[in-house]
C-alpha cells in the first residue's frame, strides 16, 4: 500500500515537471501580457506626452471610455456587424452544407471550390471588395445601373448607412464557406438510418430536418457559432482596409478604435483600457454561449 | 567638432572594441528608395571626404510618415542615443521638442533669416528652433490653361469657372481636391480656412468653429452638393485619385502638392502635359489665400552622444549647393528664399521657380503644438461627417473645437495653461 502511494505521488510530481514548461509557456504568453494591459489601463501613460509622466489614476481611463461617444459607437458598430455577419453566414453556411451534403456529381470538386473565398487573405478579398464598390463608376454600381435597379448611383463609402453593404458582404462572401465546412462535418456525423426510421414513420423533408438534422446538428452549429462570434466582434482587418472606420466614424469597429489609441495616437493607458474591455466583452461571450449552448452539446454527445 | 570627440569619449560609449579616437559615428534614418536615396548617398559621400572625422551611417526607415512616426516615439521614448539625426515631418518638430527628445538647435547659431519664415516658425517651440527646414511642401491650385487664361482669384470665381467647364467643354469634374478622412483633409481645409480668414488655433484656443470656419466647411461642401463641382467620391480621396482625374482631363481645377506637376509632364501617362499652371487657392474677400506648409526638417536626438557631429551633417545637407541638387533630383523646393532667384534652381524644377516662391509666400503651418495629431485626428473626423452630411458645418465643427479643448486643456497647453509643464 504504501509504497504503492509513493509511487503515485511520484508519478504525480513527474506529471507536473512534464506539463511545467507548458504551463511556464502559457503565463509567459496568455496570462502575463493580460496582466501587464490591466497594469497598464490604471495608468496614464501617453507615449507622446512624456511630461505628464506616468502616474496610476485608478479607474480614470475606464471612465473615460464610458463617457467617450466614440467608444460608444464603436462598440454599437461591433455588436451590428456581428448580429448581421453571424446570422448571414450560418444561414447560408447551413444551406451550403445541406447542398453538399447531398451526393451528386463533382462533390469533391465543389466542396474544394467553395474553400477559396477562405482561402484568400482578409486584406486581399477587402481590396477586391472595395474597388468592386469604389466611386460612382465602380464594378457594382455600373451592374446595377445596366440592371436598371437604380438610376443615380451611389458612393457607397460616403453614406454611413450604405458603407456597411460592402463590409458585411465582404464577410460572408469571406466566412460563409468556412461555416458550411463545419456544419457539413457535422451532418456527416448523423446516421442515415435515421432518415430512414424518420422517413418510415412518414415524416416530411422538413420535419426530418427540424426533428433530426437540427438537434443532432446542435454541436457543430455551436463551435460555427463561438468561432464566428468571437471572430466578427474582434473585426479589424476587413473594416480597416475597406472603408478605415468612415464616413466619419459610422463603421468603426471597436478593434480599430483600440488600434488608433493604442498603437496610432500611442495612448497606452487609454488604449489598454479599451483592450481590457474588449476582452471582458468576449471572455463574457464565450462563457455564456457555453453555458447555454454547452448544456445541449453535452446532451447530445451523451 | 573637438567637443564632438570628448563628448565620445567623455562618455565613453566609442564603439566597443574600436580604437579610441575614431571617427564620430552619426546614424540617420531617412529614406534609402529611389532617387531621393541617391541623392543622400551623393551627398553623404561628398560630406564623408570633407570631414573625414565623422562617420554617417544610415538607417532605412519606413516612407509612410505615421509609420515613421510611430517608430520614432519609440526609439526616443526608450531614450535611445541612436538614431543622432532625424528627418521630421513638419508637424512633428514641437511635439518631440516639448517631450524633450530633440536638441534646441539655437546653441549651433544657425541662420535663421536664410530660410523662408513659415517654415521656421514650425519649427519653433517656446521661441527657439529645433529643427532645420529641409524642404518645403505646399498646397496649390492646379489650373488648366487651355480653358482660361488666369487662375481665379476668389472661391466664387472658381465655382464659376468650373460649372462652365463642366457644361460647355464637357469636363466630368470642375474641381478635385483630398476629402478621404486622413490629414490630407486637414491641409485642404486649411487653405479654405485661410481663404475666408479663420484659423485652427488661436494660441491655446481653439477658434476652429468661428464664423469664417463655418463658412470655409460650408463652401466645401457646397461645392460637392450644390455647385456639383467637386465629385462625391472625393470623399475618398488621397492626393493620387485627384492626380489622376486631373490627368486624365477630367478636372478643370486640382488642389494637390508640388510632386504632381513633374509627373503630369509625362505626355505618355498625362493628357494635360502643356496646358496647366500653378497657382495660389483662391481666398474669399476677406481671408487670404493660403497654401498648407508640408515638408521634411532635420533634427538631432536630445541623447544624441555625438550632437556636434550631427549638427556638422545636418549644416550641410540645408546648405543651398546641396539644396540645389535636390531640386535637380527629386524636385523638392529648397527653404531658401535667395535660391528661387537662382538660373540653376530654374533649370532643376518643373515648376517655374517664380511661381513656385509666391506660393510658398502664403504658406501658413498648420497649428505649432505638441498635441498637433491628435487635434487632427478630432478634427478630420468632424470634417469627414460634415462633408459627408452626417452633420451641420456648425454643428460638426462646435464638436470638433469642444474636444479639441479639452485636449489641449488637459494636457496643460489651453488658454492660461502652464505651458507644456517644461
Amino acid at each position: 500500500m504504501r509504497a504503492g502511494e509513493g509511487a503515485e505521488r511520484r508519478e504525480a510530481r513527474l506529471a507536473w515537471r512534464l506539463v511545467a514548461p507548458a504551463l511556464a509557456t502559457i503565463l509567459l504568453i496568455a496570462l502575463f501580457p493580460l496582466l501587464w494591459t490591466v497594469w497598464e489601463s490604471v495608468h496614464l501613460h501617453d507615449l507622446r506626452m512624456p511630461w505628464l509622466g506616468r502616474p496610476f489614476i485608478g479607474a480614470a481611463n475606464y471612465l473615460e471610455a464610458f463617457r467617450d461617444a466614440r467608444f460608444w459607437g464603436a462598440l454599437g458598430h461591433t455588436l451590428l456587424f456581428t448580429g448581421v455577419t453571424v446570422t448571414l453566414e450560418l444561414g447560408l453556411g447551413c444551406v451550403l452544407a445541406l447542398a453538399m451534403n447531398r451526393a451528386f456529381l463533382g462533390r469533391a470538386v465543389v466542396r474544394a471550390a467553395v474553400l477559396i473565398p477562405w482561402a484568400i487573405p482578409t486584406v486581399v478579398s477587402a481590396l477586391l471588395w472595395r474597388f468592386i464598390f469604389e466611386g460612382q463608376t465602380g464594378i457594382a454600381n455600373t451592374l446595377l445601373v445596366e440592371a436598371g435597379l437604380v438610376r443615380d448611383p451611389p458612393v457607397w463609402f460616403i453614406h454611413s448607412d450604405l458603407a456597411w453593404v460592402p463590409v458585411v458582404l465582404a464577410d460572408v462572401w469571406k466566412t460563409t464557406p468556412f461555416v458550411a465546412l463545419l456544419l457539413l462535418a457535422g451532418l456527416q456525423n448523423i446516421d442515415a438510418s435515421l432518415y430512414e426510421a424518420a422517413r418510415i414513420d412518414g415524416a416530411s423533408a422538413w420535419r426530418q430536418f427540424r426533428y433530426v438534422t437540427l438537434p443532432l446538428l446542435k454541436p457543430a452549429i455551436l463551435v460555427a457559432l463561438i468561432f464566428r462570434t468571437l471572430d466578427a466582434f474582434r473585426v479589424f482587418d476587413l473594416i480597416y482596409v475597406m472603408t478605415g472606420g468612415g464616413p466619419g466614424t459610422s463603421t468603426e469597429p471597436i478593434a480599430l478604435y483600440t488600434f488608433n489609441s493604442l498603437l496610432q495616437n500611442l495612448r497606452f493607458g487609454y488604449g489598454s483600457a479599451l483592450s481590457v474591455i474588449v476582452f471582458a466583452i468576449t471572455f463574457a461571450l464565450a462563457l455564456g454561449y457555453i453555458r447555454f449552448l454547452g448544456a445541449g452539446l453535452t446532451e447530445t454527445r451523451a | 567638432m573637438c567637443l564632438g570627440l570628448l563628448l565620445a569619449l567623455g562618455c565613453g560609449r566609442a564603439p566597443a572594441g574600436g580604437p579610441a579616437r575614431g571617427p564620430a559615428v552619426v546614424t540617420f534614418p531617412g529614406s534609402v528608395l529611389g532617387a531621393e536615396g541617391q541623392v543622400l548617398r551623393r551627398q553623404l559621400a561628398r560630406f564623408a571626404a570633407l570631414r573625414p572625422d565623422i562617420r554617417v551611417v544610415q538607417r532605412p526607415t519606413p516612407d509612410a510618415a505615421d509609420q515613421r512616426h510611430q517608430l520614432y516615439v519609440q526609439w526616443l521614448n526608450a531614450g535611445a542615443s541612436d538614431p543622432d539625426i532625424l528627418q521630421l515631418d513638419v508637424v512633428w518638430t514641437p511635439e518631440f521638442a516639448a517631450a524633450g527628445w530633440i536638441l534646441d538647435l539655437d546653441r549651433f547659431h544657425p541662420a535663421t533669416d536664410a530660410f523662408f519664415r513659415a517654415t521656421v516658425t514650425a519649427n519653433q517651440w517656446h521661441g527657439r528652433l529645433y529643427a532645420v527646414p529641409w524642404f518645403v511642401d505646399v498646397g496649390m491650385l492646379y489650373w488648366r490653361t487651355d480653358l482660361m487664361s488666369a487662375p481665379p482669384a476668389t472661391f466664387a470665381d472658381l465655382a464659376r469657372v468650373a460649372s462652365h467647364a463642366q457644361a460647355e467643354q464637357g469636363l466630368r469634374y470642375g474641381l478635385v481636391w483630398q476629402g478621404a478622412r486622413y490629414e490630407g483633409l486637414v491641409t485642404v481645409f486649411s487653405e479654405y480656412l485661410g481663404g475666408y480668414g479663420g484659423r485652427i488655433l488661436d494660441g491655446g484656443t481653439v477658434t476652429v468653429s468661428s464664423p469664417a470656419g463655418v463658412r470655409a466647411l460650408t463652401a466645401m461642401r457646397d461645392e460637392i452638393y450644390r455647385d456639383g463641382i467637386v465629385p462625391q467620391s472625393a470623399l475618398t480621396w488621397h492626393e493620387e485619385e485627384s492626380r489622376f482625374a486631373f490627368q486624365n482631363g477630367e478636372a478643370a481645377f486640382m488642389r494637390n502638392w508640388p510632386y504632381a506637376y513633374a509627373l503630369m509632364e509625362d505626355t505618355a501617362a498625362s493628357r494635360v502635359a502643356g496646358r496647366y499652371a500653378v497657382a495660389t487657392m483662391p481666398a474669399a474677400p476677406g481671408g487670404r489665400p493660403t497654401a498648407a506648409l508640408g515638408g521634411a526638417q532635420l533634427a538631432i536626438n536630445a541623447r544624441s552622444d555625438h550632437p556636434d557631429a550631427a549638427w556638422a551633417v545636418v549644416e550641410y545637407l540645408t546648405r543651398p549647393e546641396q539644396m540645389l541638387e535636390r531640386a535637380r533630383g527629386v524636385g523638392q523646393f529648397p527653404t531658401r528664399p535667395a535660391l528661387y532667384a537662382e538660373p540653376a534652381l530654374a533649370r532643376a524644377l518643373a515648376i517655374p521657380p517664380a511661381q513656385a516662391r509666391a506660393i510658398i509666400e502664403h504658406a501658413v503651418p498648420r497649428p505649432v503644438t505638441p498635441v498637433y495629431t491628435q487635434l487632427s485626428e478630432i478634427l478630420q473626423i468632424d470634417l469627414h461627417r460634415a462633408l459627408t452630411r452626417q452633420q451641420e458645418p456648425a454643428a460638426a465643427l462646435a464638436h470638433a473645437a469642444r474636444e479639441m479643448q479639452a485636449l489641449l486643456d488637459r494636457v496643460g497647453l489651453g488658454e492660461g495653461g502652464p505651458g507644456a509643464g517644461r
